[in-house]
């Protein structure tokens, strides 16, 4: 009970941080945000009325109070850009970048974990070298160049899949699946090659510990020792990894929908960027961080499923 | 290779004569390193009967583990392979086996079936993630076919055959709800599930405390009489060679030197390994009759056996006095890290270390001992009492006078490996001292530390390499040439020679009673091991859960333990000789004590009872 | 030393060097103009012996442009790197070595910057800097500390802990003596795998950021910036895209190789 409180409460005062930090690096840049938004030769007047409309030149704390206060009542402000109450938008592009951030993961881990227990069962000979070698090549090209490629193969050559676009699920689930589909298997690949090398070096690891040979002494069979005693100690270990992947996806998921222009979390993200769409910004932001900081609660409350040594706290 | 020859039996013996179990011949074992091919074991022969302990010992490096692995054929997941030999084996109702040619099919169902396992590491021999009974039971049902039902029957019947108390529960444990002692009973019942003919230990008790090492040697002790089962025994420890075997087998760099029963082993050793290993090995009880300190026996350089000498004393000054030492640590949990309990590692500790003198403080695992060494030193900060060193009080120092009075008390710790810093050349470590308290004008550091080399029997050559150039008791020397620098007073070793093999292990006691009797050190020595401890102390400390249980002179504590936990102590003591073996298994049934106490609680002021004159014992009503 | 010469060392360092020299060396050796030269008749031609690599859109020979952009790109790489070191080390090696209470509070505080995607915090503060190769290395610098911090503080938690930094106290070290002859020494080489690793990552993110648009800037060039002008042509002629992404992978390659060469090599288990 006391560990849920307890829990209940870190994540109270990660959120508080979450906020003061996208405020403030939104508001303390230097750089005047109307002339931002309004471009270097605007009529100095039209951008005195703008900061003031903004409520710019109000003391940080009150400005900080309003946002959050604003965010608390579920009133998230407008998009400067699209004019529409951010909170709508918000929950359209969540819907879509969950999508294909689950396709991608999903992909990856199901590729990832054989492809590695298979290098470590056969450590330092030609199955180890071969997918080793693919998956450091995996992971040195960038995430928009796979995604360039699988538009160049997929899409143009092919003609399989779109090459750009979003489906709403709701309305059909095939054109859904279909148009998330080479985003998701352009972000699954530079995630398989990482989960491949961790799921590889963290059964490595485990193999070469005392209750294995334990297990190989009891008369064990190899494909036990390997699929069931070893796997279940390297569940926990790719779990955690999985689970920080799910940040640094968050920050590919910007490259990659822009590039297939799938109106997601990241297309937004982007538009808000490019056009220094200020509450558009904080609100992205904050959403993401959020997203990240829940996703490793998630993880940290399976590792308690998965490894009985933490369940005694 | 041929597999179903029967034994060539011997000749003369009699055709109804029975057949050894295990005939291991000539049996050569390779590794593939990246530094070439390294022989493991070579031209290794010896015979293992039905029913009897037939003990491997050996120094670390000797092939005792290779042999007992190759004959498991896991030798081969390791990297190793079999280049020779032959390994015979008599299975239950078949004929002979070279195991050395088998299938692999036909290796898996042997073993944990007729050959049974446990190595030395409790606390990593199980799987964190599967309960206890998984693990009884999936070598049952490979081996025997039985369905849950049965099987988990059967593993409670193990459990009660080796003497776990509340067998139900705990087969819905996971192991790390189980102490070191209890999961090696686990293992030794995951190994005896399928009634092994032969069960190979692997030093099954190294990591063990001394009182769950006695019980766990009389535990495979009964285990093999009722069972009419074979063990091979590894071990480093001559002791528990003398308790437990009756055939030993030593072994030194591969080969095997000497062979034979146990009787003759320790009362006529052949070879002069033997013999050496021999007068290595601290003899609980040698010292009775005797007052102070003395050198171990060791083979001096000329091949011949060096004289015991005993050290002078010291006059009985007072150096280090420490009065009511308590040092906790704090348990930290919630959100905001706040301190939940604490931990008393050391519990109102009072003693007096005279100059020249070595007052040993010994105890099993937890017990505080080192808590208490590196809170004299205040590398961790006592919560209460006073450390008078040479009149001067050190608790109540400012960190600006503490750094100066560290001067006259230094420490050597266990680990070599670790204790000193991989990238800086040896000689700045030694120097260190030197130039921290600035003892010697830069020009005369070089000749110091080389000087200090010398007094440790490093050669020269040593100054300008690095610690991973060096062996376990090379760097231990190393570490004791740091400690002697700054012409401490007083040297705290903490466990300071218990990672090192045996002969090394002598010559560093040799080398430490050496300084004292030379410089006039005094010593507070920590250690677990009760026969080190007679040998080179003074006074000797018993402590238990923080607290001093009894305290006195050596020849006091030894030949009169008066407090119950000292008794008990001695008694599980191995000795290393055959013909005082005491084997008694006392059920593990006395609850675990903690030292975690909830906040705000006042243990009460440790009192003693003067049995003696000198001779504390802790009042414990 | 035995250990560089694995295939994957030798390929490694092999590519991480040729392409720091070609940053290094390239500008100085060919002239500017080669590479912004538009020769309009010669517009998206496939790889030839005259254009070795092909050309652009607007006709520049691509070999040339890839070897100048090399040094926009390896420099801001290498500087935000520096950057981050500049920032996280201090702060790691403060939490690290001091703990307590102030171990709590910046450490709670690189937790929450950690829940923030690297790139996305690297894109916002050059989206809030406005875009330019100096804002670029910053937004990547202080995108990267958070991660580097808790490697450092990581590590000097495992070093301050050891015997020996403890002996050395014994020995009458101060805490200055400590972190310098003791700690550092032993903290650096893991942190150096880390930094090559993050150069990595640098690159990485200087493309994405030129990608964005909110990276290098015209007329500056860099290699994500070739990436993002050649997204339009990749039908008719995908070698634009494919130069300077090559470029991207190579360097990323093997500086990923290297990184793990040099972990073996200062694994303390194989020493």
């Amino acid at each position: 009970m006391t560990y849920i409180l307890n829990r209940l409460l870190s994540i109270a005062l990660t959120l508080f941080l979450i906020s003061v930090i996208t405020f403030a690096v939104t508001t303390i840049l230097p750089g005047d945000v109307a002339t931002m938004i309004m471009g270097t030769q605007s009529n100095p007047q039209a951008l005195a009325g703008l900061r003031k409309s903004l409520g710019l030149n109000d003391p940080l704390v009150i400005q900080y109070g309003r946002w959050i206060g604003g965010m608390v009542t579920g009133d998230w402000g407008h998009s400067l850009v699209f004019k529409v109450p951010i909170a709508d938008l918000l929950i359209q592009k969540i819907k879509a970048s969950s999508l294909i951030v689950v396709m991608s993961m999903a992909i990856a881990a199901t590729c990832a974990v054989p492809l590695g227990v298979w290098a470590a069962v056969h450590r330092n000979r030609w199955q180890d070298a071969l997918s080793s070698s693919a998956a450091l090549v995996g992971v040195s090209l960038p995430d928009f160049f796979w995604g360039i490629m699988m538009i160049l193969l997929f899409a143009r050559v092919l003609g399989w899949f779109p090459s750009s676009g979003f489906a709403d699920p709701a309305v059909g689930l095939l054109p859904a699946l279909s148009h998330a589909f080479l985003p998701s298997f352009a972000l699954g690949l530079g995630l398989m090659a990482h989960l491949t090398r961790m799921t590889r070096s963290t059964m490595t690891g485990i193999l070469g510990q005392e209750f294995i040979r334990v297990g190989r002494a009891k008369g064990l069979a190899e494909r036990t020792i390997v699929w069931r005693y070893a796997l279940a100690n390297a569940v926990g270990p790719v779990l955690t990894v999985a689970g920080l992947q799910v940040g640094y996806l968050f920050g590919s998921i910007i490259v990659i929908e822009t590039l297939f222009n799938y109106t997601g979390m990241g297309w937004l993200t982007y538009q808000a960027l490019l056009n220094r769409d200020i509450p558009l910004i904080q609100a992205t932001l904050f959403v993401i961080a959020a997203v990240v900081m829940l996703a490793n609660l998630v993880v940290d409350l399976l590792y308690l499923y998965v490894d009985p040594r933490i369940r005694l706290e | 290779m041929d597999q179903m020859t029967p034994f060539p039996l011997q000749p003369g013996t009699p055709a109804d004569a029975p057949q050894p179990l295990v005939s291991i011949e000539n049996l050569r074992v390779e590794f593939e390193t990246d530094g070439g091919t390294v022989v493991g074991v070579d031209d290794v022969t010896f015979t293992i009967n039905p029913g009897e302990t037939v003990c491997v010992v050996g120094e670390s490096g000797s092939g005792k583990s290779v042999t007992s692995l190759s004959l498991m054929r896991l030798v081969e997941f390791g990297g190793g392979r079999i280049a020779g030999g032959r390994l015979m084996f008599a299975p239950r109702d078949a004929v002979a086996i070279d195991l050395a040619g088998a299938a692999p099919e036909f290796m898996r169902a042997l073993r944990g079936n007729e050959i049974g396992m446990i190595f030395q590491e409790p606390m990593t021999s199980l799987n964190p993630v599967f309960t206890i009974e998984r693990q009884l039971t999936d070598g049952l049902r490979v081996h025997r076919g039985l369905r849950r039902g049965e099987a988990r029957a059967r593993a409670l019947q193990l459990l009660r055959n080796v003497r776990i108390p509340e067998p139900e529960r705990r087969l819905g444990q996971y192991p790390h709800e189980l102490s070191g002692g209890m999961r090696q009973r686990v293992v030794i019942a995951m190994a005896m599930a399928c009634e092994p003919r032969l069960l190979i230990a692997d030093e099954p008790t190294t990591a063990l405390d001394v009182t769950i090492q006695a019980e766990i040697l009389a535990l495979i002790d009964r285990l093999k009489r009722e069972n009419g089962m074979a063990v091979l025994f590894i071990t480093h420890d001559m002791a528990v060679v003398a308790q437990m075997a009756d055939r030993v087998v030593v072994m030194y760099r591969g080969k095997i030197v000497e062979e034979g029963r146990v009787k003759d082993i320790f009362e006529d050793p052949q070879a002069d390994y033997t013999r050496m290993l021999l007068a290595a090995v601290p003899k609980l009880g040698d010292m009775g009759g005797t007052v102070a300190p003395e050198r171990m026996r060791t083979l001096d350089a000329e091949g011949g056996a060096a004289g015991t000498a005993a050290v002078k004393r010291g006059k009985p000054q007072p150096l280090l006095e420490v009065r009511n030492l308590s040092t906790r640590f704090p348990v930290k949990g919630g959100v905001l890290r706040r301190t939940v309990a604490n931990v008393h590692a050391v519990e109102d500790v009072s003693f007096t270390i005279n100059v020249g003198e070595t007052l040993s403080l010994v105890g099993e695992s937890g017990c505080g001992k080192s808590t208490c060494g590196r809170s004299i030193l205040r590398l961790v900060e006592p919560q209460a009492g006073e450390i008078w060193l040479n009149g001067r009080e050190i608790r109540g120092l400012p960190r600006g006078e503490l750094r100066k009075a560290r001067r006259e008390m230094q420490m050597v710790f266990q680990d070599p490996f670790a204790s000193l810093n991989p990238y800086r050349r040896l000689r700045d470590q030694v120097a260190e001292p030197l130039v921290n308290f600035g003892l010697a004008p830069k020009a005369e550091i070089e000749h110091r530390v080389a000087q200090l080399f010398d007094r440790v029997e490093l050669p020269r050559s040593f100054l300008d390499r690095y610690p991973h150039e060096l062996s376990g008791g090379q760097r231990q020397r190393v570490a004791i040439a740091r400690a002697i620098a700054p012409n401490p007073k007083l040297v705290i070793a903490d466990e300071a020679v218990s990672a090192l093999d045996v002969s090394v292990q002598a010559q560093v006691l040799n080398l430490l009673m050496e300084l004292q009797a030379d410089l006039g050190l005094s010593f507070l020595f920590i250690s677990h091991d009760f026969a080190v401890v007679e040998r080179i102390s003074h006074h000797v400390g018993v402590m238990y859960l923080g607290r001093l249980v009894e305290l006195g002179p050596r020849p006091a504590v030894f030949e009169d333990p008066r407090h119950p936990y000292t008794k008990a102590l001695m008694s599980a003591v191995p000795v290393a000789d055959p013909r005082r073996r005491r084997m008694h298994e006392a059920p593990s049934a006395k609850p675990i004590a903690s030292p975690i106490l909830p906040l705000g609680h006042q243990p009460e002021a440790s009192r003693y009872d003067e049995v003696t004159p000198g001779h504390f014992v802790l009042n414990w009503n | 030393m035995k250990r560089f010469l694995t295939p994957k060392g030798a390929i490694g360092v092999t590519l991480v060097l040729l392409m720091f020299l070609t940053a290094v060396v390239a500008p100085l050796v060919i002239p500017a103009d080669f590479a912004t030269r538009m020769t309009m008749s010669a517009r998206l031609r496939p790889p030839s012996s005259l254009h070795w690599l092909g050309t652009d859109q607007l006709g520049r020979d691509l070999l040339y442009r890839v070897m100048l952009g090399a040094r926009t790109s390896l420099m801001i790489a290498a500087a935000a790197v520096v950057m981050s070191l500049a920032l996280g080390l201090p702060l790691g090696m403060i939490s690290g070595f001091y703990r307590g209470r102030i171990d709590n509070v910046l450490m709670r505080l690189v937790d929450t910057l950690l829940s923030f995607p690297v790139l996305l915090l690297a894109l916002t503060i050059s989206a809030m800097l406005g875009p330019s190769v100096p804002n670029a290395i910053i937004a990547i610098g202080v995108a990267f500390t958070p991660f580097l911090a808790r490697i450092v503080r990581g590590e000097a938690l495992r070093v301050t802990q050891m015997p020996y930094v403890e002996a050395a106290r014994a020995a009458g070290a101060n805490d200055v003596q400590l972190i310098v002859r003791h700690v550092l020494p032993n903290v650096m080489p893991p942190i150096i795998v880390q930094a090559t690793i993050s150069l990595a990552f640098a690159i990485l993110a200087e493309a994405g950021l030129s990608f964005l648009g909110l990276g290098t800037q015209p007329p500056q060039s860099s290699w994500g910036l070739m990436i993002q002008a050649s997204r339009d042509y990749l039908d008719v002629a995908p070698w634009t895209g494919l130069v300077p992404g090559g470029a991207v992978a190579l360097t990323v390659l093997g500086l990923n190789m290297s990184g793990d060469i040099l972990r073996d090599v200062f694994d303390p288990r194989t020493n």
